[in-house]
């Protein structure tokens, strides 16, 4: 295979002044994405709710009403059996993994001496991946609690809620020690920056987004990553356009209510496509196409170069250009593009083709039907 | 009547002399006065019409402004072709006229018919083209910089505004073209969302521009018995001015154009560029104007450029790039020289055949004076001193002495004869005696060249000038023989003895027996020659052909044509790469490189895919000619992305100004669409296949030109509101970048664009461009358009209102004549031609034929006269054809020649042997003339010995004309400089042609003599 490459490169630049760069076709991810025009605004009801996420019995507050806090720090404290099973599990598991650990190399080891069956070795290493995975996704759901169950020494049925954004406490709205189920608002805080994103977004793409897309918007210099919490149900009757809130959560100085600016929405879903470079495309005959060595050539070339290593370079070229074209086209079919890549239908995995450049390639197939004259 | 002029001028022999003198000083002072150029001005009188009509489509510039105007001059008195292209942002219409009539009556006569084509606003304004010829770029040289301290648009705008109307006051100047760098332009950048932010739209910001940017007059008022006039002063000054401009104002404030758009100098969109040595560059090209001297124009230039130098800047000058009188004076000074040594060879040849200092001094005088008489008539009759006019005065050197050497010789002979006869009475009887025979000959060599001036096109605008001065300098000759040589001879010449001097002892003592042997095998040697004459007659028949063989003008020039389609500024990385390369592989020879890309902005038909370079030579390379070939194979092998075709300064603008196809042999198909012109070619392709002795066939590429197509929805409009008008709009001034006004700067005018921010990132962003309705609706292009990239055409070209494509062929091993007639056949038998679609044969096979056709007739026309002319000299038709039949003789020593030194048969060759036709006559009227005179005097000696007799004595004259005429043409055989190769060919025709004439004068013609009037004369 490199052989083959090598040979093309010597084909392209015996054949050229500028050499001609060969890619491979690969998969790309593309992340659709859409500018749009956007103001900022403020809206008057800028409450936030802090919930809980697993039931459980409320012990404390740790903030009162009216008391300004800051992002990430606590506010309250439950107690829940959900929580005190899961780290009371993962304990457990921890100390079943050690002795299987233990299992599982004294087996080996009788295993190495032969007094023991691959059976055995392998239902050993069976029942550690297990009790290894359960710990995992223990692990994890822990984690999304805000509990580190590596820290874990005993089981706890604590669970702390923190205030997401910066804001003052507007409300304790359970009462101590009562019941709190699955994502039930505990507290309310007004948010110190009520600013939201308000983008105009043209229909053809308003079914595309969801609450929670990330829209980025450039103000100054900076840019500031806000995500969708509302799509608005009616069109903007002026602009025609589907309205688009997102919070701004970060604190942004000199912040001015009204200013128009510049947003990005980036849809959620990610697309993957084979993909070429943008500056492979090249337009005739009224088609997209994008040109590729020519396959038989290469062979022909390849086999060749194992038989003459001993050749010069420039022979090479001579003997190239008796050949017709070293490159043929391909038609393709564009799907999606984003600023470096365009995914196309027509070409192979793996495939090579003319990265860059195009134009010179267009240009050899092209020469022999140019006209003396030129104008 | 001629004995009268002679008797006269003899009588007032002082005033001859006085009349003689002051010709002469006339004929110094055309000399010195008359227009110098390289080449005759062979410039089809046309009249261009070119509209510049920026951003529009080819397809769309045929319809809405091409057409149009060619129906509007359609029609016109003395139209004989109309020609089109319409390309990318030009419309070029271009009108040939028979060359009789004038150029500003034309020029006058389509203005007015310009005036009634309507074409649609903001398509641009037809222009007549530049009236100058089509050699008329005389002047090319670059606004250099030498301290980097500019930028290219600044240099730009000193070329336009400082450089331009400076050289555009200089006499003789048409226009003055400027090439690269950028125009500068102020941006208006909107940026489309912000429409939105200030509720306004585009055409609002439009509005705004044109209507703030005023100035008005406001009349006067008095005050205390003084005048004060009123003046509104609302033109924009800075940018400022711009940026302040209000849009729309709501209750207590205004939005301005600075609210929704940065305003900035910036670049025009441009067409083409010059780089130099790998550099962008800025040049200029200087346009002569018609009928003006190239010479001339160039000095008024140069003198000029002092001033233009000192009004730039420190560190920038003009530099010359080009400069034609180089050329002119390489190609004059080859001529002059080859005129001078003619004569200077001719003045000894003279001297050793005459022996006697007084005859060869009257006999030398007439070259010059006759020479002088020319040039006063070609003052007369405006025609330039170039290489083809120079030329005939240097072919004629030879033969402006047979008259005067008849006279001499005769007067010699009869004072030798008669030495106490008075002195005034035998001049006199012998200058008449010869009289009406020099008269004659000289007005039968005026009657051989009078087919060339019959010859249309390029060919005649090339040679009419070399056969008028042909004819000028003969009749000058005939003149100065008839009036001034009898006063001359009387004057100065002296009864002596003629001694016969040693060489011409010699060659008696060898030709003697040859004349004999010739005379009693009289019937044998003519057959012989005959049949000699018929094989070579067949030989030329098989000679290659070429119209015209290349000029040298010691330089090397490149057409550098890339895909069409190609962008510009590809095509400034291809030059560069092209420069740099060229400057490195010949570092020895080649001293700068200078590309022209595509088009200066003044209505030339190249593209971003067109180049032309030129290459400065070193002084002191010592073949050319492989030097060119080797580079010609190293770029071709080096670039293998562009097509590279050599080619020179002149010889580039005379292949453009070559009216229709370049190919042997063409089919051109006439039609409308451009599809069923593809189908009918690709028909005529298969059918002609398999006709015998094609060669190949080739179609002219209409390759297209990829084109981003916005079609707009008209129920998407109403939708939102929008207009179609405010849509283009859009696409005319934000995209497009067409100024909506202009900031005045002095003279200086910039445009002011508004244009629309990020709309040519790529494809995906004129999608996406935003337009808002008055409505406030925000919309993207795409919304209310459908976008397509679709292939356009590159270049509609169409001939006499109708669109053509051609197909050109090659034929071999078959005479194209009869190709032709099956060929046709063929295609309109089998070939289906839907309604309104037809062809037509084109190509050098056409011209070749309408040339062939039209000497059929013109060169039988011509021998009658000469016929006729020999008549009324011999008063007996046999002694005419006695001469006729020299002329074959002739020719046998010029086609040898011509085939021995290979040469192609061109219409040099073909003025060559023109010439000879003239000389063998002339050696033919000498000889038989002095036999009859004989026949006169001794009625009772046998013929045979007579015409012995009679060719002996009359050896020195033949042999005297025939070589003055021989060394005359010797200096254009052997001249090396610019432009002797053109003619070569006629050279090597004549000299082989005199050799054979003379020789077979000499034996054949007393042997024809004999053959015809051997019984008459027993009898």
């Amino acid at each position: 295979m490199n052989k083959l490459l090598l040979a093309s490169l010597i084909l392209a630049s015996s054949l050229l002044a500028t050499e001609i760069p060969i890619s491979k076709v690969s998969l790309h991810k593309f992340n659709k994405s859409v500018a749009l025009n956007a103001q900022i605004i403020q809206l008057s009801n800028a409450q936030q709710s802090v919930t809980s996420l697993v039931a459980g019995h409320l012990e404390k507050y740790y903030v009162k009403p009216a008391q300004k806090v800051k992002e990430g720090q606590r506010v309250a404290l439950i107690e829940s059996i959900v929580v005190s099973k899961m780290s009371a599990d993962y304990l457990a598991l921890k100390k079943q993994l050690q002795a299987t650990d233990k299992n599982y190399k004294s087996v080996k080891k009788l295993y190495e001496k032969g007094m023991t069956s691959m059976q055995e070795l392998n239902n050993q290493e069976i029942k550690r991946s297990k009790i290894n995975a359960q710990l995992t996704a223990l692990e994890s759901q822990l984690s999304t609690l805000g509990i580190k169950a590596e820290k874990l020494k005993s089981a706890t049925a604590n669970f702390v809620l923190y205030a997401h954004s910066a804001g003052t406490v507007s409300a304790l709205l359970q009462p101590l020690h009562s019941s709190i189920n699955v994502s039930e608002p505990v507290i309310n805080l007004v948010k110190n920056q009520a600013y939201y994103i308000k983008s105009f977004l043209p229909l053809e793409y308003a079914t595309k987004v969801k609450v929670g897309d990330k829209i980025v918007v450039k103000y100054e210099t900076k840019d500031i990553v806000t995500h969708v919490t509302q799509i608005l149900p009616k069109i903007d009757t002026t602009t025609q356009r589907v309205v688009v809130l997102s919070s701004v959560d970060e604190k942004v100085e000199n912040f001015f209510i009204n200013t128009y600016l510049k947003s990005t929405v980036y849809f959620g879903e990610e697309s993957t496509h084979l993909a070429v470079k943008k500056s492979a495309l090249s337009f005739f005959n009224n088609e997209w196409v994008v040109f590729v060595p020519n396959e038989e050539e290469h062979e022909e070339e390849s086999g060749e170069e194992g038989h003459e290593e001993h050749e010069e370079g420039s022979e090479h070229g001579e003997h190239h250009e008796e050949h017709e074209a070293p490159y043929t086209l391909a038609v393709v079919k564009i799907i999606a593009e984003d600023e470096n890549f365009v995914a196309v239908l027509g070409l192979q995995e793996g495939q090579e083709y003319v990265s860059a450049k195009s134009y010179y390639v267009k240009s050899m197939i092209l020469k022999g039907a140019l006209g003396e004259h030129g104008h | 009547m001629l004995e009268k002029l002679i008797e006269l001028s003899l009588k007032y022999k002082v005033l001859v002399l006085v009349l003689f003198m002051t010709i002469s000083a006339f004929g110094f002072k055309a000399y010195q006065e008359i227009p110098v150029d390289a080449f005759p001005d062979i410039t089809p009188k046309q009249v261009v019409i070119y509209t510049e009509s920026p951003g529009n489509s080819a397809e769309d510039i045929e319809k809405l402004i091409t057409y149009p105007i060619e129906s509007a001059v359609s029609g016109m008195a003395g139209v004989k072709l109309i020609m089109s292209n319409s390309i990318f942002g030009l419309s070029y219409v271009s009108i040939f006229f028979e060359d009789s009539m004038d150029i500003y009556f034309l020029r006058q006569l389509v203005s007015e018919r310009m005036a009634t084509v309507d074409i649609p606003r903001g398509w641009g304004k037809p222009q007549l083209g530049p009236n100058t010829t089509g050699l008329g770029q005389v002047f090319w040289y670059e606004v250099k910089d030498s301290t980097g301290k500019y930028t290219l648009r600044e240099i730009r705008e000193m070329q336009e505004y400082i450089v331009t109307p400076l050289l555009k006051s200089v006499s003789g100047v048409e226009e003055v073209i400027s090439w690269g760098g950028q125009e500068k332009q102020y941006n208006v950048l909107i940026d489309t969302k912000k429409l939105q932010n200030f509720d306004v739209t585009y055409a609002d910001i439009i509005q705004a521009l044109q209507s703030s940017n005023q100035a008005a007059g406001g009349q006067y008022l008095e005050f205390n018995s003084e005048q004060y006039l009123i003046r509104g002063a609302g033109l924009y000054k800075t940018l400022d001015d711009i940026r302040n401009t209000v849009i729309k104002s709501s209750v207590a404030q205004s939005i301005t154009i600075g609210d929704v758009a940065v305003v900035a100098p910036g670049s025009a969109p441009r067409f083409g560029a010059v780089s130099i040595d790998g550099e962008e560059a800025v040049m200029g090209m200087v346009l002569q104007r018609t009928a003006t001297n190239a010479a001339k124009v160039v000095e008024n230039i140069k003198a000029k450029l002092q001033t233009v130098n000192s009004t730039l800047p420190d560190g920038v000058s003009i530099e010359t790039i080009y400069d034609r009188t180089e050329i002119t004076h390489k190609a004059v000074n080859t001529m002059t020289s080859a005129l001078i040594s003619g004569i200077i060879l001719v003045a000894i040849v003279l001297f050793l055949f005459l022996f006697e200092l007084r005859s060869a001094f009257i006999v030398i005088l007439s070259l010059p004076l006759s020479l002088l008489i020319a040039f006063l008539l070609m003052d007369y009759y405006e025609l330039s001193a170039n290489l083809m006019s120079l030329s005939g005065l240097a072919i004629a050197v030879g033969m402006i002495v047979d008259g005067t050497i008849v006279i001499v010789e005769n007067s010699f002979r009869k004072l030798h004869d008669e030495p106490d006869a008075p002195k005034v009475e035998v001049v006199a009887a012998a200058a008449k005696e010869v009289a009406t025979p020099v008269t004659y000959a000289v007005l039968i060599i005026a009657a051989v060249f009078i087919p060339l001036l019959s010859l249309d096109g390029l060919a005649g605008k090339l040679y009419s000038p070399m056969a008028l001065n042909i004819v000028f300098v003969m009749l000058g000759s005939l003149l100065v023989a008839l009036v001034l040589v009898p006063v001359l001879v009387l004057l100065l010449l002296k009864p002596t003895s003629s001694s016969e001097n040693v060489v011409m002892k010699k060659i008696k003592k060898v030709y003697t027996p040859l004349l004999i042997f010739a005379l009693s095998n009289a019937k044998k040697v003519l057959i012989a020659v005959s049949i000699i004459f018929v094989a070579l007659a067949y030989v030329l028949t098989q000679q290659g052909r070429e119209f015209m063989p290349s000029f040298n003008e010691e330089s090397i020039m490149y057409r550098v044509i890339a895909i069409p389609g190609t962008a510009l500024t590809q095509s400034v990385v291809t030059a560069q790469m092209v420069e740099k390369h060229i400057l490195k592989t010949y570092p020895d020879e080649v001293s700068s490189v200078l590309s022209m890309i595509g088009r200066s902005e003044k209505g030339e038909t190249a593209q971003g895919n067109y180049m032309e370079v030129l290459l400065t030579l070193k002084p002191g390379i010592k073949d050319l000619e492989a030097l060119t070939q080797e580079m010609n194979e190293e770029l071709e092998h080096k670039f293998t992305h562009v097509a590279f075709i050599p080619t020179q300064p002149i010889a580039m603008r005379i292949e453009e100004l070559l009216e229709g196809v370049k190919a042997e042999l063409a089919v051109k198909i006439y039609g409308d669409d451009q599809k069923v012109l593809d189908a009918i070619a690709q028909e005529i392709q298969s059918t002609l296949a398999s006709v015998d002795g094609l060669e190949r066939m080739e179609v002219e590429s209409q390759l297209g030109q990829a084109q981003i197509k916005i079609t707009p929805d008209y129920l998407a409009l109403a939708r939102y509101g929008i207009s179609v008008d405010e849509v283009m709009d859009v696409i005319r001034n934000g995209i497009g970048e067409e100024p909506v006004s202009e900031k005045i700067e002095g003279i200086r005018r910039f445009g002011i664009v508004a244009k629309i921010k990020d709309a040519k990132k790529d494809i995906e962003s004129i999608k996406k461009v935003t337009l808002r309705s008055k409505s406030g609706a925000l919309v993207t292009l795409d919304q209310i358009c459908t976008v397509k990239i679709q292939q356009g055409a590159a270049f509609i070209k169409r001939e006499n209102l109708s669109r053509y494509m051609v197909l050109s062929m090659e034929v071999e091993g078959r005479d194209v004549a009869s190709f032709v007639a099956e060929a046709d056949r063929l295609i309109k038998t089998k070939v289906n031609m839907p309604t309104g679609y037809y062809i037509g044969w084109a190509g050098d096979f056409k011209n070749m034929k309408e040339a062939t056709e039209k000497l059929m007739l013109i060169i039988p026309i011509t021998i009658l006269i000469v016929i006729l002319l020999l008549y009324t000299v011999f008063n007996s038709l046999g002694k005419a054809m006695i001469i006729l039949l020299n002329v074959p003789f002739g020719f046998i020593g010029g086609i040898i020649a011509l085939v021995v030194s290979g040469i192609y048969l061109s219409v040099s060759a073909i003025v060559g042997f023109l010439a000879i036709f003239a000389i063998a006559i002339l050696n033919g009227i000498v000889l038989v003339s002095f036999i009859d005179e004989l026949r006169v005097k001794f009625p009772n000696v046998s013929l045979k010995t007579l015409l012995k007799d009679a060719t002996l004595l009359r050896l020195r004259p033949v042999l005297m004309t025939a070589f003055t005429t021989l060394f005359g043409i010797l200096p254009l055989l052997f001249a090396s400089g610019v432009g002797s190769e053109i003619q070569y060919p006629l050279s090597v025709v004549i000299t082989g042609g005199i050799i054979s004439s003379t020789f077979l004068t000499l034996l054949i013609l007393p042997s024809t003599y004999l053959l015809f009037y051997e019984k008459e004369h027993k009898c």
